[in-house]
């Protein structure tokens, strides 16, 4: 009970983690970022041939990963998200379609379908929690993550640049117009929450394998954790990321394996049904 | 409006139809329909790897003795078709049925192919050979082991490979040659997909032949961002012996999830697929010392025959890897049909299947440790096997039939993560 | 999105009436073009067209994107399937069942999930399909993982033809019909209900619009004829497994298909299939063979031009010739 308990703890801090990069997104610039997915995705490839050609182990090279998938998000909002945000809301959709495709396929091009792990890092063996064993990948992975949301939740709710991105959130014109520029904002924005996914996929690199389609592999269950916890809050989707962990691993252990999966979704329109902004949506 | 429309449709379809059809003289032509984009890309290209060797094998000459009995493998194309050559049309498959479909129609329309060979997957397998049977055209199937693909009533289509009942009943019998560890209790841990579900089935079938029972029935989703759950449902359950039906990506993640949790089971035994992969070696090798698995192929069973040991060479030279279970069988299987076009001496497909019926090749003339190829009245090959081996260095070493095996210190066991 | 108020009453219906004159063109064309891949490809067309267009009258029309909807696909296959293997039951009878318990699906399903706001909408209706999804897979009887295959045999009335041309036909006759639907719904009062609750939905109700049950209606119909569709299908490839049928790729390539032709108007989601499809299809074969992938990234490269360009979707290129006429 209590391993699937810890086990379940752990996933959900790396769900959460992933997830939280989507929800600033999401909730401050109302984009859904079907390319998230494949964010992550480049920042797991970018720690492998970090650590394999450079020697640097993901550890180190997080930070060094973070920003660049910051210049990556700050592409992808200058060049593609700026042009459509003001049109048809379901014209971006598509573009973020297309961008995934597109990053996948080059990603498979470029480095081959190969599976590829990273079998000796700094982090690599177990620890031992009450007892049990764990992977000290996983662990270190989840308590990494818990700090970056940590330090994000002072950033957006604490700072003034923070209130900036809520003031943007709620409404963009009224603040443009009390002098907040919601263009260089959502720029901001996608920096930073793409810079999130970034360290979430470097530090993945330690236990998970890499190949090009491994975004679909976290992408849909932040999406679900990310409407889960209700657009707009942060706390949300951390929170539901835990709930999806350990709702996962419990399932798995006491009911089945094959039907873990299936409790997440049932929770998850069962959270919708009772509270249709999701746990803590504002909007 | 209504022009522009028409005008793109038109201009689009025209893009799709340009495609070149030639006409099949000198050339025979088999289609292969294989997952060379997706998430089984790696072992596609691996396939059509062992295939393009094969083709050459058949169409140019090369001086090796280790080939002599192997029939089609001289290089002189198909004789009896005054020397023609083989070429073989790849289709990608995507790993998906309905694509698998679309291929099988275009290769057969369009390609103008005299058979049909692929798909790996056996739900492409399964969508692909209906195609075939539906336009008679011989379909021959050298790596999917889904039993049911031969449960048909499917008169076009032949199989080469064994299918999981053989392999799983080889497992059962080797493990009634273990006597160093209890074997009684067994998990079996498998994808939720054809293929895991289908092993599943057979090991509950010989299990009770074999006076085994089953502790553990766990079915997990595919990538899966985490198998914790299952690791942990697996350990409780104490199993003797645990048999994974996985392929690479869950194959190493399995291996990841089992050693920070510090279990392991006693006889972990895979049922190939991802375990047998090139690339799982390479990655996991030094991790997974001592997991057996199932296999049709290993380096050591080499020194057996001669014409294995020429196969092999040959295929490194190319590719400066060994040949493994997955792409030997095509290999083979691609020589079959060669043999079976050259005896049928026509492109008639109904010719072609009533050679395919003829065949009867012997140990010496396969470049499998098989018995031979011989097709049942289901188009099965009866004459197959499996083999048993363990990861024990830097590859595998054959340990069943003991016949194969060369080292005789193995199989060390229990299992243990080192 | 056009209300024919001062057209003559004889060509008020024109845009059926060309429908007909394409469908039986269409229909004609296998007397001439003897080629499968190319009629593969218009079939496929002509499918994603017509699920385009069932999607469209809860996406474009209703305003609620979901992306969900091959869970309708999966229930209208299954059951045409299930029937046809169990009780022998032709697929004359399959298909319209299959649409009718996806409607129904749609019944149980929409009262909890039409009342969330849009985003939160379109992740319930994921969540439907990855339930669906994981339920098939498990449900043995149901043919589990494994799938179930229909017979191969000779039975028009069963619909089990060995060349595909029949499908075709049937295709073209099932592609009509729902463009017929969509049609007279969208211009009937329903769809002036649709349109207004898509606008403003509190300004709507404050007037007097039954929301709650037009909503419905759209989600339970846009099922309906998913349903059938996914019946046909199932027909068609002869085989179905869960992994092939409540699949995430499939529900999106529908809606892409809608945006890309322009959602929310009739003819959109056909135009996005008759370019999309070929256009897929046409790459695959021509580039996907080699296995290097080519074929995906320029598919994808397309999406993103077409995106940036043209982001009203393909039926704005007809309203830029025009000029400054019409939205």
């Amino acid at each position: 009970m209590l391993e699937a308990l810890l086990a379940g703890l752990f996933n959900g801090l790396i769900y959460a983690a992933v997830a939280v990069g989507l929800a600033l997104i999401w909730g401050i610039t109302d984009v859904i970022n079907f390319a998230h997915g494949e964010f992550l995705m480049l920042a797991m490839y970018a720690a492998y041939w970090l650590y394999t050609l450079g020697h640097v182990d993901p550890t180190m090279s997080a930070p060094l990963v973070a920003v660049l998938l910051a210049f990556v998000g700050f592409l992808t909002y200058a060049l593609i998200i700026k042009r459509l945000q003001d049109g048809p809301p379901m014209t971006v959709i598509l573009a973020t379609f297309g961008l995934s495709l597109v990053l996948r396929q080059v990603a498979f091009i470029a480095f081959t379908p190969d599976y590829r792990t990273l079998p000796d890092t700094w982090l690599s063996g177990s620890v031992s929690m009450a007892g049990i064993s764990m992977g000290r990948p996983s662990v270190v992975t989840g308590l990494i993550a818990l700090v970056m949301v940590i330090a994000l939740f002072v950033l957006v709710y604490r700072t003034r640049w923070g209130h900036a991105l809520q003031a943007v959130a709620e409404d963009r014109q009224v603040a443009a117009l009390v002098g907040i520029p919601p263009d260089r904002i959502n720029a901001q924005v996608w920096m930073l929450g793409s810079a999130a996914v970034g360290l979430a996929g470097a530090l993945l690199t330690t236990f998970f394998y890499v190949f090009p389609s491994v975004g679909t592999v976290f992408a849909l269950l932040a999406f679900v954790a990310v409407c889960m916890g209700g657009f707009g809050s942060l706390a949300g989707a951390v929170i539901a990321g835990l709930l999806i962990g350990v709702i996962e691993a419990m399932t798995g252990y006491f009911v089945a394996p094959a039907l873990k999966t299936v409790s997440i979704y049932v929770l998850f329109i069962l959270v919708l049904w009772y509270r249709p902004r999701g746990l803590f949506g504002r909007w | 409006m209504k022009k522009n429309i028409l005008a793109g449709v038109l201009a689009s379809l025209a893009m799709a139809a340009t495609l070149p059809a030639h006409a099949a003289d000198k050339v025979i032509r088999i289609g292969a329909i294989y997952p060379l984009t997706g998430s089984s890309a790696s072992t596609g290209q691996e396939l059509k790897e062992a295939i393009d060797l094969a083709v050459d094998l058949i169409n140019n000459p090369h001086a090796d003795a280790g080939l002599a009995g192997i029939p089609m493998a001289q290089g002189k194309g198909l004789p009896n078709l005054g020397g023609a050559k083989l070429q073989v049309v790849y289709e990608d498959s995507q790993g998906k049925p309905e694509v698998g479909l679309a291929d099988a129609q275009r290769l057969i329309d369009q390609e103008h192919v005299v058979a049909l060979t692929g798909a790996y997957q056996s739900g492409v397998t399964k969508t692909a050979s209906r195609i075939a049977e539906q336009r008679g055209i011989p379909y021959l199937n050298a790596e999917s082991s889904s039993p049911d693909l031969t449960e048909r009533g499917y008169k076009w289509f032949f199989r080469t490979t064994p299918n999981d009942e053989t392999f799983i009943e080889n497992m059962m019998q080797f493990l009634d040659t273990v006597k160093s560890v209890p074997t009684t209790k067994i998990a079996v841990v498998y994808e939720n997909t054809d293929f895991g579900v289908n092993t599943y089935k057979a090991v509950e079938k010989f299990a009770k032949k074999y006076h085994r029972q089953i502790v553990a029935n766990i079915a997990y989703s595919a990538n899966s961002p985490s198998v914790t759950a299952e690791v942990q449902k697996l350990s409780s359950a104490k199993p003797d012996v645990a048999i994974f039906a996985s392929y690479v990506s869950d194959a190493m993640l399995f291996v990841r999830t089992m050693r920070e949790a510090k279990y392991a089971p006693p006889v972990l035994l895979a049922n190939d697929a991802g375990f047998i992969d090139t690339r799982f070696i390479q990655e996991m090798g030094p991790q997974v010392q001592g997991v057996l698995t199932r296999d049709v192929w290993a380096t050591d069973v080499t020194g057996a025959k001669p014409a294995l040991k020429a196969i092999n060479d040959l295929f490194k030279a190319k590719y400066g890897k060994e040949l493994n279970g997955n792409n030997a069988r095509s290999l083979e299987g691609i020589l079959v049909l060669a043999d079976a076009i050259n005896r049928a001496g026509s492109t008639d497909p109904q010719a072609i299947r009533k050679a395919l019926i003829a065949t009867n090749l012997n140990a010496n003339q396969v470049v499998m440790p098989w018995a031979g190829v011989k097709f049942d009245a289901n188009g099965q090959n009866s004459e197959g096997s499996g083999l048993i081996l363990q990861m024990d260095g830097p590859g595998y070493k054959t340990v069943w039939p003991t016949s194969y095996r060369t080292d005789a210190a193995l199989p060390k066991l229990p299992f243990a993560w080192k | 999105m056009t209300t024919q108020t001062s057209v003559s009453r004889k060509t008020r219906h024109l845009p059926v009436l060309w429908a007909a004159v394409i469908a039986v063109l269409l229909g004609l064309l296998p007397f001439v073009v003897k080629d499968s891949f190319t009629l593969q490809v218009l079939l496929l067309a002509i499918m994603f067209g017509a699920l385009g267009a069932s999607w469209n009258l809860v996406g474009g029309f209703l305003g609620r994107v979901s992306f969900g909807h091959g869970v309708f696909i999966g229930s209208g296959a299954y059951t045409t399937l299930l029937l046809l293997h169990y009780a022998n039951v032709s697929p004359l009878i399959g298909i319209p069942l299959g649409g009718l318990i996806s409607a129904l699906l749609a019944w149980v399903v929409g009262g909890p999930t039409l009342r969330l706001s849009g985003h939160y909408f379109a992740m319930a209706t994921i969540a439907l399909l990855q339930i669906g999804l994981l339920l098939f897979t498990n449900w043995d009887w149901a043919g589990g993982a494994t799938g179930l295959e229909a017979p191969i045999r000779d039975a028009s009335w069963m619909l089990l033809f060995r060349t595909k041309v029949p499908y075709y036909r049937i295709a073209v006759l099932l592609a009509f019909l729902t463009f017929c639907a969509t049609y007279f719904l969208v211009h009937s009062r329903v769809g002036f209900y649709w349109r207004a609750v898509n606008g403003d939905e509190a300004a709507a109700r404050s007037l007097g619009v039954p929301a709650d049950r037009y909503k419905m209606l759209a989600f339970v119909i846009s099922a309906g004829l998913t349903g059938m569709w996914g019946g046909f299908f199932a027909m068609y490839v002869g085989f179905i497994d869960p992994d092939s049928l409540f699949n995430l790729t499939t529900s999106v390539q529908i809606v892409l298909v809608a945006i890309l032709g322009g959602v929310g108007t009739l003819i959109g989601p056909w135009l996005g299939a008759a370019v999309l499809l070929p256009l897929s299809e046409g790459l695959r074969v021509m580039m996907g063979s080699s296995g290097a992938g080519m074929d995906l990234l320029v598919f994808g490269l397309a999406i993103l031009l077409v995106t940036l360009f043209l982001p009203g979707g393909l039926i704005t290129l007809r309203r830029r010739r025009r000029g400054t006429s019409g939205r």
